[in-house]
């Protein structure tokens, strides 16, 4: 084997063990689990110099074959799902508020305007019913994103303009303060989570002592994943205060 | 582990159906554990010099998993010489006592049906 074709396998190898991480993964399976699976491969890949796909048939089959130990997938709906979907939900009544607030207004809602409002959380609500196949799927998930993002602009310019057109009017300050507590709550939740040691999250590798993902790198960018929320309502906040 | 023996086909040639291998490839991945624990190339080795053909990594190692899930094999790692660790499969007595099992029953299969395919010898009525 000469050495563009050890730089192809390792490239297509590379590939291989993502699509297997991203598979167990989808399949709710340990991290230290993972990291068990992938050492006995990498084992095996070192002993016979093939490639990945030609040892063990393509990832997604090999994930499934092993029949890992896994959580049950309510344990992610309860801890990661609907956390993320009433931090979302707060993040867009934030969102409506904050403007309101700061041109000393009430908040106008208008039903259709509620109703882009509620899609983005529709949709990550029923994320458990099509999670894989968005995330194998790039174009989906892509036009998931889309439609996010449509619905938001779109919720913007349906929105009344006085209080004649609006279906409801209400004090935004109680729903500013509300939806930033419930952000802010959630992310310490989380932050708490994820600090926590044994986590089920971390992929292990058998032989180190160590999680592998726990470079300082990586644990940031955990951290400021909890804190997205808060840290994009409070750039709205500070833009919110600067144009009103 | 075992020599080859003569009346099997060389690995070269082994290429058995591989609805056999699938039934039968549990009971002989816990034959090659049976002198002391092992790592997955070296099974697959075993195997290989021992007539069945070159089992992939995507067939055995799932098989592996599932025997330790059921208790039948322990799993250590071992740190390599200067390489990558090995993960080192052993019988557990529960998988001993599986493979004596399992052994026994495929001597019984082999032997009835060696004798059912055996041609019976011409009857006088069809000879004549």
């Amino acid at each position: 084997m000469n050495a563009t074709d050890r730089q192809l396998i390792e490239k297509s190898d590379k590939k291989w063990f993502d699509e297997l991480v991203l598979e167990l993964r989808l399949r709710q399976v340990h991290g230290s689990a993972i990291g068990d699976t992938l050492a006995s491969a990498r084992e095996l890949l070192g002993d016979t110099g093939q490639s990945a796909e030609e040892t063990f048939g393509p990832a997604r089959d090999y994930a499934a074959q092993l029949e890992l130990p896994a959580e049950p997938q309510h344990t992610w709906i309860r801890t990661a799902l609907w956390p993320s979907l009433v931090s979302l939900l707060a993040f867009l009544l934030f969102t409506q508020a904050v403007t309101a607030w700061a041109q000393s207004e009430p908040l106008l809602v208008s039903p259709a305007q509620l109703a882009l409002i509620t899609t983005p959380v529709v949709l990550v609500a029923f994320l458990p019913l099509y999670l894989a196949a968005a995330i194998r799927r790039v174009w989906l998930l892509i036009l998931l994103v889309l439609i996010c993002a449509l619905s938001g602009f779109f919720s913007g310019i349906v929105a009344p303009t006085n209080e004649a057109d609006a279906w409801l009017a209400i004090d935004p300050l109680p729903w500013l303060i509300g939806s930033a507590v419930v952000m802010v709550a959630l992310a310490i939740v989380n932050t708490v989570r994820s600090t926590r040691v044994g986590s089920a999250d971390e992929i292990t590798d058998p032989l180190a002592e160590a999680p592998t993902g726990t470079g300082w790198g990586s644990k940031l960018f955990a951290q400021v994943t909890n804190w997205l929320f808060p840290l994009f309502a409070l750039g709205m906040l500070g833009l919110a205060l600067l144009l009103g | 582990m075992n020599a080859l023996p003569p009346d099997l086909p060389t690995p070269e040639h082994a290429e058995w159906p591989s609805d056999w291998l699938r039934a039968t490839l549990g009971f002989l991945a816990l034959r090659a554990l049976s002198a002391g624990p092992s790592y997955g190339y070296a099974i697959i080795g075993d195997l290989e010099h021992n007539g069945f053909g070159t089992i992939k990594g995507g067939t055995l190692y799932p098989l592996l998993t599932r025997y330790e899930a059921a208790g039948l094999v322990a799993t250590e790692w071992r740190a390599g010489d200067g390489g990558p660790g090995r993960k080192y499969f052993a019988l557990t007595d529960h998988g001993r006592a599986e493979l004596a099992r399992l052994s026994a029953d495929w001597q019984r299969f082999t032997v009835t049906s060696t004798a059912y395919l055996t041609p019976e010898p011409p009857s006088k009525e069809t000879s004549a």
